[in-house]
């Protein structure tokens, strides 16, 4: 199972262009927020807030980090998908390679090359703010976030796992990519913050996992910042920007803790895993 | 008499379409099997069933002793399978390739790397080992594919159309390769052809048409019983000949200036000559081959 994770992680990675379109809609978010969303929030920034453009580069690295497992995975799973395009596994059903390790491999690579790459993504967007606001993450934050990757990484894998495995052709495959890709940094509250869509979408926004997981890189991000340009601006002023950005998220009065929200990635985790496995074992054989 | 591949009664169909209907039959221990048969004759239905791909609607297939459907884990050990197209991954090179496959057999550390040795030895892919599978040519795959099939030293190698797609020269190397591994390791090989200069080769042939079996036996039971030797004839004057042949009620045919005579055999042709003598410009005598007992067996020549 070991060695045919590390089949799949090398072919991922020996395919650039495979990659590559794995990190577009990481440097979608990038490109939209470098060159129109800053600009407009800073503006709309008080000038005697000191910090504020850090907080908005926490934000953007918080929502990238959200997303680029996801993406990232989707595209590891492209491997999966083209073996089954290609008939590729014909060849490994008629070795005595179980069904089971076939399955965990392909999980295994892909959740691997999501955590490589979110950890990439860290690390560029860790040396960006150093760089534009002099501001890194500490110690302990780091710690929270690489953890938080890891659980992230496992939920997004397991729901791009169960849309692979319905998907025959590398066509399907690209078109939902494209599509999912484009649509998961709105419906995760990346590009925008939830605060600027309808109450209808919120509610949308507040039941997708991804979203979540974009909520809890942000507390543990953007908590540091958040304490500082708010040192002397009134707690509602705070509190009520925290809701825009989709750092706290509540349905109606009932206020959502962290702990909720890591249960909810496991439980994410959880269901989609099952799911697959049921539809892996009781899929009809020819 | 050694049996490593029993099948019995073996049928898949689909829908109204019987890709395999009813056949059985068997293969010998260390012998060079083939089964020969136009495109969409059934050859690769049946390989894949065989090889634990595809389950039949009905029969058994026994490989070494291991019933399909029971022993699966146990015949996909045993066996090696060249597809008819490449199943290599194209980003990686050879070696990493065939290794990697190698460990879905448990191989691993010493074992893996004597085995491959010997692979690419036997396949003859010692030049192009570190090059990626999609840089190479059509022949270069082809020998890759078949290192890959012999990484777990098969008892019985499934070929599946091992030499169609590619250009004649490269075609009659591969086809030396595969021949003569054979003989050196005697190990059991079962092939699919359309190619009859190919199946002629083979220990024993099985002709397969439409998902059933039209004739089997060793290529020289088939071509005797099959197709038979000829004498042609070039002569000077037509009606000459012909007057000769219709008064001693032999059969014959003209085509492009020829009276072609079917024969029992070559020594007949003797007795003929001593006839029609004085109207024979020239003569040939030609035995026949496979691939008139190819059409006399299905009616057809067979389809690219």
């Amino acid at each position: 199972m070991i060695i045919f994770a590390l089949r799949n992680f090398k072919v991922f990675i020996r395919d650039r262009l495979a990659i590559f379109f794995s990190f577009l809609s990481v440097l979608i978010i990038f490109a939209l927020y470098t060159l129109f969303l800053n600009n407009a929030w800073a503006s709309a920034l008080p000038d005697n807030v000191v910090g504020g453009q850090a907080l908005m580069d926490g934000w953007l690295m918080a929502g990238i980090l959200a997303v680029v497992s996801f993406t990232t995975t989707l595209g590891a799973f492209g491997t999966m998908v083209d073996d089954k395009a290609k008939k590729i596994y014909k060849d490994f059903s008629s070795s005595p390679l179980k069904r089971s390790s076939l399955v965990g491999g392909y999980i295994i690579s892909a959740y691997l090359i999501g955590i490589i790459m979110s950890l990439f993504s860290l690390l560029f967007l860790d040396l960006y703010m150093l760089i534009r606001d002099g501001h890194i993450l500490n110690f302990m934050q780091t710690i929270e976030v690489i953890g938080l990757i890891l659980l992230v990484t496992l939920a997004n894998s397991s729901i791009v796992f169960f849309m692979a495995i319905f998907i025959k052709s590398m066509t399907a495959f690209g078109t939902v990519s494209t599509v999912v890709g484009t649509l998961l940094g709105f419906l995760a509250g990346i590009y925008m913050p939830i605060g600027n869509f309808p109450t209808g979408v919120q509610a949308v926004i507040k039941v997708i996992p991804l979203s979540h997981a974009a909520s809890l890189f942000r507390r543990i991000i953007m908590s540091d910042l958040t304490d500082s340009v708010f040192l002397n601006a009134p707690i509602e002023i705070k509190d009520s920007f925290l809701d825009v950005m989709g750092v706290n998220f509540a349905f109606g009065d009932f206020v959502i803790l962290p702990w909720m929200q890591i249960l909810y990635l496991v439980a994410t985790a959880v269901f989609f895993f099952g799911l697959s496995l049921i539809v892996v074992t009781f899929r009809k054989e020819r | 008499m050694d049996k490593i591949l029993e099948v019995e009664h073996l049928k898949k169909y689909y829908g109204n379409v019987k890709a395999v209907d009813d056949i059985s039959f068997y293969v010998e221990k260390g012998k060079l099997f083939a089964f020969l048969g136009p495109n969409g004759a059934g050859k690769s239905t049946t390989i894949d069933i065989i090889c634990t791909f595809l389950r039949p609607d009905a029969g058994t297939v026994r490989i070494d002793g291991q019933t399909l459907g029971k022993d699966d884990d146990k015949i996909r050990s045993s066996i090696g399978v060249v597809f008819q197209d490449g199943f290599l991954d194209e980003l990686l090179t050879v070696e990493e390739n065939i290794k990697y496959r190698g460990s879905f057999y448990g191989l691993k550390g010493k074992e893996l790397q004597a085995a491959f040795e010997r692979v690419s030895e036997a396949a003859g892919i010692k030049d192009f080992l570190k090059r990626q599978y999609k840089k190479l040519s059509g022949g270069q795959r082809r020998r890759s594919d078949i290192a890959r099939a012999l990484i777990n030293t098969p008892k019985i190698l499934f070929l599946d159309e091992p030499t169609t797609g590619l250009d004649p020269q490269t075609r009659k190397k591969v086809w030396e390769t595969i021949v003569k591994m054979q003989r050196d390791s005697n190990m059991t090989v079962f092939l699919t052809t359309h190619y009859m200069e190919e199946a002629s080769e083979a220990d024993y042939v099985i002709i397969i048409d439409n998902g059933k079996i039209a004739a089997r036996g060793t290529p020289y039971e088939l071509r005797k019983k099959y197709a038979s030797d000829s004498l042609q004839i070039e002569y000077d004057n037509q009606a000459e000949i012909e007057n000769i042949l219709i008064k001693n009620k032999i059969n014959y045919t003209l085509h492009n200036g020829q009276a072609i005579i079917p024969l029992k055999t070559t020594i007949d042709a003797l007795s003929i000559l001593d006839i029609v003598r004085p109207s024979v410009k020239s003569f040939e005598v030609l035995s026949g081959t496979l691939n008139d007992a190819f059409i006399n067996i299905t009616g057809r020549e067979i389809r690219e």
